[in-house]
């Protein structure tokens, strides 16, 4: 009598010395990579995230070292993978989301504010071009110029221009002055930036303006059209008087609305959720937009996964000749990249040139991309020409896996073939199939590329308020919402289309999941 | 007889079985077609290359090859490495993971096999700006990984690993009986032995099948490389080509069509080199 | 258990080795403003590389600064990219743009202003006013381009003094045989303002009203005066006629009359080599007007920009005005580029070597700066499916969809 053997849970076996030495290697490496990246940024003190790294090499280290923790040993790499470069990108579109990054709010406040500034700084009308020089003394920067009439002056910061008569002169402009040591092009290089920023006042009213130079050789007069003041923040229009208070919106906002140009970045809350969910030209077509998705995500996933599967069984009989060659063909489509054939596609369904029209059909003058209808018929027929080798490849690869004794069974048993098809092939494929299908459809329902390539979502029906086409898909329409509007690219918006859209499929998802319990297993 | 009508019947199958395998390969193939003569044929535009191979030369291949901005030889080594190595790394990295869900048990394990399919369902054309801030991040501390590298670049693909592949090799390794491993641990091979050994080389036909997909994916992936690479010498196949024909004044069809054929080289020829394992089945001898 | 503080110990061991010993080469936290010497970095498209390596390397031997080229593809990708890598603080410092991505960089804050003084007068007034926004130069000119007539020579002799007249001659030559399409204009699913602009305007419709110092006023909008809604009739004429067609994008113009099709195109200079291998004798001539008042072609100007966070403010400002405002450098681009310069003395050298920039650029003279704001982006949009369905005649009544249209765009821009 045999023994009842006891299936046992798999364990570690006692390591080999080898074993040993690359693992103890290898979390080495990783140690030592997460204190660098640790010294790094508390260097830039940067807390949080240094920390964060030192845990999870602890994590990392703690997991490979002990006995037993198997799946944790297995499923580790990979998601660190997953951590860093997906679930902390979700993370942080999230937390853009919540913020007003786009065109007109990239920086901080303080880059906007020497933006303006510079901004500001008008060169008054006629005014001559200054030759001059940068003087240094005791690490002061001073300029030195040479007015219209050849008198040289001297000043700097808040420091206004006087008269320097002891100045030495070399063809008509003033270069050096005793006491001081004059720059050399090489030098000023050293304090450009400083340079650049001086400001040296024409006279003890800062009304009358200011010289600044550019490139060190040459000085103009500026005035400046606006005044920050740091107390209260407010840029104050010298002419008007307008004042531009910062509200908290990211920008400098006059009481009349008017905007100052660039803003900053800033936390909005859930303002742009609010936009999304309320914004006017995305209300309106929204619902057949929605629609077609759907509809759009389901015909693909259903054709590809029909024309797949049958091909996939056609091409497993093993009596056909030449399979290899039609194998080769048929994934053709799938060996191009997506966009490229959407590309090509759209060239061949041109309604007066295209080969479709010209060639194949002789001349006929199908408004292929043209007409609303056709047009979602022809997004069709490429998308699927493009899915189904996916599937076929898949079905492929799966359809090997299902053993010979089961189709012979039911063979014995008297099944015809379709039979067997239903009741042994199918529930088989699915259960490998099912979760690829869900996920196929996901895929298609944010499938930019197609859409955008073959007809930017048009035809445009210009009768609607705005700005969709007859093929737009939820993400095309988000595309051209978020990203092309009135006021550039709105980085906010889209994250928090983004978040919305992704919640909305992972629901549908999560639902088909239960439904299909394509999570059984099959032993 | 009796026995000549299901024979009838099968040829008859047969026969339809070739006729629609003809017709979708004929559908497959005829934009490829136009694509290949488009590219042999020196004038080529829309309209002139609808004159199927109405000219052959080879101009726009040697032309591909000879623009100093756009190097497209520096694209394809680039794409072939990339696309080599992210797909062995995910075919790795999702065994890994696939095994620990099919062999094991453990707390959120189902959670887990569903949050890998949903997560992937992240709409990436909207998370490119977190990409690119994430990676300019990392590049000040390590500049070798950050913007503008390709391991950088593939760091982030391997960030896609654990998805829809990981699934497909978890429903394989599902059909490998655990009798076979019972096996093996009676002859004391460790856990590691048995994923190596035994489930892997089982799992020949969907190994390749993912390796494929994963490489194809990653050709064809253009959103995150063309923010991510910026360098023209360090881009892949897929941004370089698209920049042919969203030139702003005249879109240059004939150079894009030839290189658009070569593109394509590197994936037929992995479908070549892999198509026994994807279509050699479980040999019974295998388990003994 | 020994066996596991044994792995612990040594894994510890390890890893402080290997990591105090990388931490020594580790990249230094703080990598400082460029020390001296240090690089300037341009960005330039592949058109104009070579010429300013000549240059550049000037520039070095001069002041002492590595001058780095960095080659991009000239596009969206290029202005995207310096929007979002300015900010960050990785951008260039110097780099080659169009005009009208300069509606963008300000409202981004990362473009500095640039003086050029007195030089400013030596430039085509067409191109200061475009490399300005709100009143301040951003940009230094380089090149200007703008559609023109082309004729095929060999195709009609002369070219009308109108457009009505215009496509009656091409008329007469496609019934004659002798060509396919009266005139071709590049079009496209959503039509082609750019290309149409030269007609629209001659029926007095312009996008914006100017103000005083030749700027464009965005609240202005004189698109959907009475000229507009007659435009917007001819354009279903013109459907109807066969002289527009949406079906004709960029590429199949070029190709059609590459080989001889019609006697006449709007075309710019980016054609003429396509044109020249495939052996057509043109002429370039001013576009007929279809309306009362004179047309104004689109005027593109492309130049260079400086970075508002530059670390070498100084060094850009003296490389883009003194080196490469120089007529020499304005000649060489033009060699390269084919484009009329924009420096004036330029481009009458220019103008003498090659007679075909000449006469674009004496069409461009005319001209006005595609409009910078930041809001084109959806005026583009709505004007060219107006068009388009105009042309297709399927937008109803044309003065009601123009109206529709002008208002859109207006409601659009106020935000």
């Amino acid at each position: 009598m045999t023994p009842t053997v006891r299936s046992r849970r798999l364990t570690a076996s006692p390591p080999s010395l080898t074993t040993l030495l690359v693992k103890v290697v290898a979390l080495g490496i990783v140690d030592a990579i997460a204190v660098v990246v640790a010294f790094v940024l508390f260097g830039h003190g940067e807390w949080f995230v240094a920390t964060l790294a030192l845990l999870t090499a602890a994590v990392l280290t703690w997991i490979y070292l002990r006995r037993g923790a198997l799946p944790a040993k297995y499923l580790a790499p990979g998601t660190v993978f997953l951590l860093v470069f997906q679930l902390f990108v979700i993370g942080y579109s999230g937390y853009i989301a919540f913020t007003n990054y786009g065109d007109g709010h990239v920086g901080s406040k303080d880059d906007a504010v020497a933006v303006l500034i510079t901004k500001s700084l008008t060169r008054i009308p006629d005014s001559p071009a200054y030759p001059m020089v940068v003087v240094e003394r005791g690490g002061e920067l001073s300029f030195l110029v040479t007015d219209p009439d050849g008198v040289a002056l001297v000043g700097g910061d808040g420091r206004p221009l006087e008269p320097a008569p002891d100045a030495d002169f070399s063809a008509g402009k003033a270069v050096a002055l005793p006491g001081y040591t004059t720059l050399n092009f090489a030098q000023m290089l050293q304090q450009q930036t400083r340079i650049a920023a001086m400001s040296v006042p024409l006279g003890d009213d800062l009304d009358e303006g200011a010289m600044r130079t550019a490139n060190g050789s040459e000085a103009y007069v500026y005035r400046a059209s606006m005044h920050y003041e740091e107390e209260r923040d407010v840029f104050v229009d010298v002419a008007t008087g307008t004042v531009y208070a910062d509200t908290g919106t990211g920008a400098f906002v006059s009481e009349r609305g008017v905007e100052l140009m660039p803003g900053w970045k800033v936390d909005v809350g859930f303002e742009n959720f609010g936009r999304a969910i309320t914004e006017e030209s995305i209300r309106g077509p929204l619902l057949s937009v929605i629609l077609w998705t759907f509809v759009f995500a389901g015909v693909t996933v259903a054709a590809t996964f029909g024309i797949g599967v049958l091909l996939a069984m056609m091409l497993n009989d093993p009596f056909l000749r030449g399979r290899r060659i039609f194998r080769v063909l048929m994934i053709l489509p799938y060996a191009f990249p997506a966009f490229l054939s959407a590309l090509i596609w759209s060239g061949l369904l041109n309604p007066q040139f295209g080969f479709v029209n010209q060639v194949l059909l002789g001349g006929a003058d199908i408004p292929w991309l043209t007409d609303p209808v056709l047009a979602k018929v022809s997004v069709l027929i490429v998308n699927v020409w493009l899915g189904y080798p996916y599937m076929f490849l898949v079905a492929t690869g799966a359809l090997q896996s299902i053993p010979m004794e089961y189709i012979e069974a039911a063979k014995v048993d008297g099944a015809g073939r379709w039979a067997t098809f239903r009741k042994v092939t199918l529930p088989l494929l699915m259960v490998t199939m099912a979760p690829l299908l869900i996920a196929s459809f996901a895929f298609n329902f944010n499938n930019f590329n197609v859409i955008y390539l073959l007809t930017e979502g048009g035809p445009q029906d210009i009768s609607t308020e705005m700005n969709v086409g007859a093929t737009d898909i939820l993400i095309t329409l988000v595309y051209k919402v978020a990203f092309g509007e009135t006021s550039g690219r709105d980085y906010g918006l889209a994250s928090a289309f983004a978040i919305i859209i992704f919640l909305l499929v992972a629901v549908i998802s999560v639902l088909s999941f239960r439904k299909t319990k394509a999570l059984e297993e099959l032993h | 007889m009796s026995a000549s009508r299901p024979r009838i019947r099968r040829r008859l199958l047969r026969a339809g079985k070739y006729v629609v395998i003809v017709f979708v390969s004929i559908v497959s193939a005829f934009p490829i077609l136009y694509i290949i003569s488009a590219s042999l044929n020196p004038f080529g535009s829309l309209v002139g290359a609808n004159a199927l191979f109405a000219q052959v030369s080879l101009d726009n291949y040697i032309g591909l090859f000879s623009r100093p901005a756009q190097p497209y030889a520096a694209w394809f080594l680039n794409t072939l490495v990339i696309g080599l190595i992210s797909s062995a790394g995910t075919v790795l990295l999702g065994g890994f993971a696939a095994y620990a869900f099919s062999r094991m048990r453990f707390t959120g394990r189902r959670v887990g096999l569903v949050s890998i399919l949903l997560i992937q369902m992240f709409p990436q054309l909207l998370g490119v700006v977190a990409i690119f801030l994430l990676l300019t991040a990392i590049g000040e501390v390590f500049p070798a990984i950050g913007l503008d590298t390709q391991l950088g670049l593939i760091l982030v693909y391997l960030g896609g690993a654990l998805g829809v592949n990981t699934y497909l090799m978890y429903g394989f390794f599902n059909t490998v009986p655990t009798s076979i491993d019972e096996a093996a641990k009676l002859d004391g091979a460790g856990h590691a032995r048995i994923f190596f050994t035994i489930i892997l080389r089982l799992s020949a036909p969907v190994l390749a099948v993912v390796g494929l997909l994963s490489f194809i994916g990653t050709v064809s992936e253009f959103v995150v490389a063309s923010v991510v690479l910026t360098d023209p010498a360090k881009q892949t196949l897929a941004v370089g080509l698209f920049q042919f024909v969203t030139q702003e004044t005249s879109a240059n069809w004939p150079i894009f069509a030839a290189g658009a054929v070569l593109a394509a080289l590197p994936v037929v020829v992995l479908f070549f080199v892999l198509e026994r394992y994807i279509v050699g089945g479980l040999t019974a001898g295998a388990v003994k | 258990m020994k066996v596991n503080r044994t792995r612990v110990t040594i894994a510890a061991a390890l890893g402080l080795v290997v990591g105090i010993g990388l931490t020594g080469c580790a990249p230094s936290g703080e990598t400082g403003p460029d020390e001296t010497g240090g690089t300037l970095t341009v960005w330039v498209d592949s058109n104009r590389v070579t010429e300013l390596e000549g240059i550049a390397q000037q520039f070095e031997a001069d002041k002492g600064i590595t001058v780095e080229l960095v080659q991009k593809e000239f596009g969206d990708v290029m202005k995207e990219d310096f929007v979002k890598q300015v900010p960050t603080g990785k951008g260039p410092d110097v780099i080659i743009g169009a005009h009208d991505w300069l509606g963008l960089f300000v409202q981004n804050g990362v473009v500095a202003p640039l003086e050029l003084g007195d030089r400013a007068s030596e430039y085509s007034d067409v191109a200061i006013r475009a490399m300005s926004y709100e009143g301040t130069l951003y940009g230094l000119p380089v090149s200007l381009e703008n559609v023109a007539l082309l004729r095929n020579t060999a195709l009609a002799d002369a070219t009308p003094a109108t457009w009505d007249e215009l496509v009656a001659v091409g008329q007469a030559a496609v019934d004659a045989g002798t060509a396919e399409y009266p005139v071709i204009i590049p079009s496209g699913p959503e039509s082609d303002p750019y290309h149409l602009y030269p007609l629209q305007t001659s029926f007095g419709a312009p996008l914006f009203g100017l103000n005083a110092d030749g700027s464009y006023n965005p609240a202005d909008l004189q698109l959907g005066s009475a000229g507009g809604e007659a435009f917007a009739a001819a354009l279903v004429e013109w459907g109807a006629e066969g002289v527009l067609n949406t079906n004709i994008t960029g590429d199949i113009a070029r190709d059609e009359f590459a080989a001889g099709k019609a006697p006449f195109m709007i075309s710019g200079p980016w054609n003429l080599p396509a044109f020249q291998a495939a052996g057509i004798d043109y002429a370039i001539e001013a576009i007929p007007a279809a309306g009362p008042e004179t047309p104004t072609p689109f005027v593109g100007v492309q130049g260079f920009f400086v970075s508002a966070k530059s670390e070498n403010p100084l060094a850009a400002n003296e490389f883009v005005v003194n080196y490469l405002g120089t007529e020499e450098m304005q000649l060489a681009l033009f060699h390269a580029g084919g484009r009329p310069p924009a420096l004036l003395s330029a481009f009458e050298a220019a103008s003498a070597e090659n007679p075909d920039v000449g006469a674009f650029g004496e069409v461009g003279l005319e001209g006005v700066p595609m409009p910078s704001i930041p809001e084109m982006g959806a005026v583009w949009n709505y004007w060219g499916a107006t068009e388009a369905a105009l042309v297709n005649n399927t937008a109803g009544d044309p003065a009601e969809a123009w109206q529709t249209m002008a208002g859109r765009i207006e409601s659009d821009i106020a935000g």
